[in-house]
């Protein structure tokens, strides 16, 4: 008898097939989930250090007055509800509005924890609070995701969860990583806008702008120069916007000149500079919207030098490729200057970013 | 993973001396703040004032 009448055989080749027809996307349900799973693990890790690490961050640098715990857990429960974006106008005042409400509120309540804690210590445990809220909500996310699909034993909802996977892991992954760096009170790669404007400001007079802004004024060959950056080295991006807005509300300038980190595209080296247009500026919009408005209504161009780096790079211990570049942006910014304005005209350079351990 | 290795960051901080120049690399101290001025130049008598503060990985 040969192979191919054998019932035997035709059993080995025809029940896999009825098996992949009937049960392919359990299978595969299976196994991305056994994928998944491994995630939601090292996510609920992340969670779990960084809110010890906060926690130990409150009970051993600073004078608690009651055991933090409690608090600290309601802290990062916190929930922001976005304004209603069907009528669009007037939105990012709104935005603005709810940010700026929680993180004072935050602010307030940080400070009840420990009465007597410094503005610095104040701003790393806001950073590592909202690096571990942030963890949590990644967390509950995630697993919601991938409950809903088991318990749905529907394999297409997955889909979109391996998908977004990796891309969540890496930032969570950069999150988790950031903590020492903030803790520590060391300079992280996105402050290199703010590293290059504090040098510019050395030696010179500094103002407190806005919040957790300062300003200072320096001449440089024949043009007056404006000089703003967050007010280091407490882990803040200040509020730049509402600082330029005060600039031009008393001085006629002709050109703003923005330094901040950028993300890398893949492929890109880290640390490379480039110089273009328009306000360099991340978060959530509301900053580059209010110094678009100020720089359109006066008619001011706006240039831009960035850096790039990765994600990692930008939350993380500045790395030396990136603290290198900071001299070769600095000659970049006086080029500029003297390329794109003339004596006599007034500059505002804005460095951009977290200003962790970059005093001015 | 089997070749996966695992990543050392160490801090360092770079101090330079404001009349002759000199660069000095030493791992970072807590307290460490950019700019700020330290001690006194090995090499002259002038201050060292902390240039860069960056962190070196290694496998």
């Amino acid at each position: 008898m040969s192979d191919d009448s054998n019932p035997l055989m035709m059993l080995v080749w025809i029940l896999p097939i009825i098996l992949f027809v009937f049960y392919g996307q359990q299978i595969q349900l299976f196994v991305t989930s056994r994928e998944i799973k491994k995630g939601i693990k090292k996510l609920d890790g992340f969670r779990v250090e960084s809110r010890t690490e906060l926690i130990n961050f409150v009970k051993n640098n600073l004078k608690a007055k009651d055991d933090p715990v409690k608090k600290i857990d309601r802290f990062l429960e916190y929930f922001t509800i976005m304004p209603v974006d069907m009528d669009p106008n007037g939105i990012v005042d709104k935005v603005q509005h709810i940010v700026r409400s929680r993180e004072d509120y935050t602010r307030e309540h940080v400070k009840l924890l420990a009465p007597e804690m410094s503005e610095i210590e104040l701003t790393k445990v806001q950073t590592l609070l909202e690096i571990a809220s942030s963890l949590q909500m990644i967390y509950k996310i995630i697993n919601h995701m991938f409950l809903t699909a088991k318990k749905q034993n529907n394999y297409p909802l997955i889909l979109p969860l391996q998908m977004i996977l990796p891309f969540v892991m890496e930032q969570a992954e950069a999150m988790k990583d950031a903590i020492p760096a903030f803790k520590t009170g060391q300079p992280v790669g996105d402050g290199i806008g703010p590293m290059v404007v504090g040098k510019m400001m050395l030696d010179s007079t500094k103002e407190t702008i806005a919040f957790q802004t300062s300003l200072s004024k320096i001449d440089f060959e024949d043009r007056k120069l404006f000089l703003l950056k967050a007010e280091g080295p407490g882990s803040t991006v200040g509020r730049p916007s509402d600082g330029l807005q005060k600039i031009v509300s008393e001085n006629k300038l002709d050109a703003i000149i923005m330094i901040d980190a950028a993300l890398k595209m893949e492929g890109e080296d880290s640390a490379s500079v480039a110089q273009g247009f328009g306000a360099a500026i991340g978060g959530i919009g509301t900053e580059r919207f209010q110094i678009e408005a100020i720089a359109t209504s006066n008619n001011i161009p706006v240039f831009s030098i960035v850096i790039k780096q990765s994600v990692k790079e930008a939350i993380t211990l500045m790395t030396k490729e990136i603290a290198d570049t900071a001299e070769d942006v600095t000659s970049q910014v006086y080029d500029m200057i003297r390329d794109d304005t003339k004596p006599g005209q007034s500059v505002t350079v804005i460095g951009v970013g977290n200003t962790a351990g970059v005093p001015q | 993973m089997i070749f996966s290795k695992t990543k050392i960051t160490t801090a360092y901080t770079v101090e330079q001396c404001t009349k002759c120049g000199t660069l000095t690399k030493r791992k970072f101290n807590e307290g460490d703040v950019l700019f700020s001025e330290l001690s006194k130049c090995d090499s002259c008598d002038g201050l060292t004032r902390i240039e860069k503060i960056f962190g070196e990985t290694t496998e």
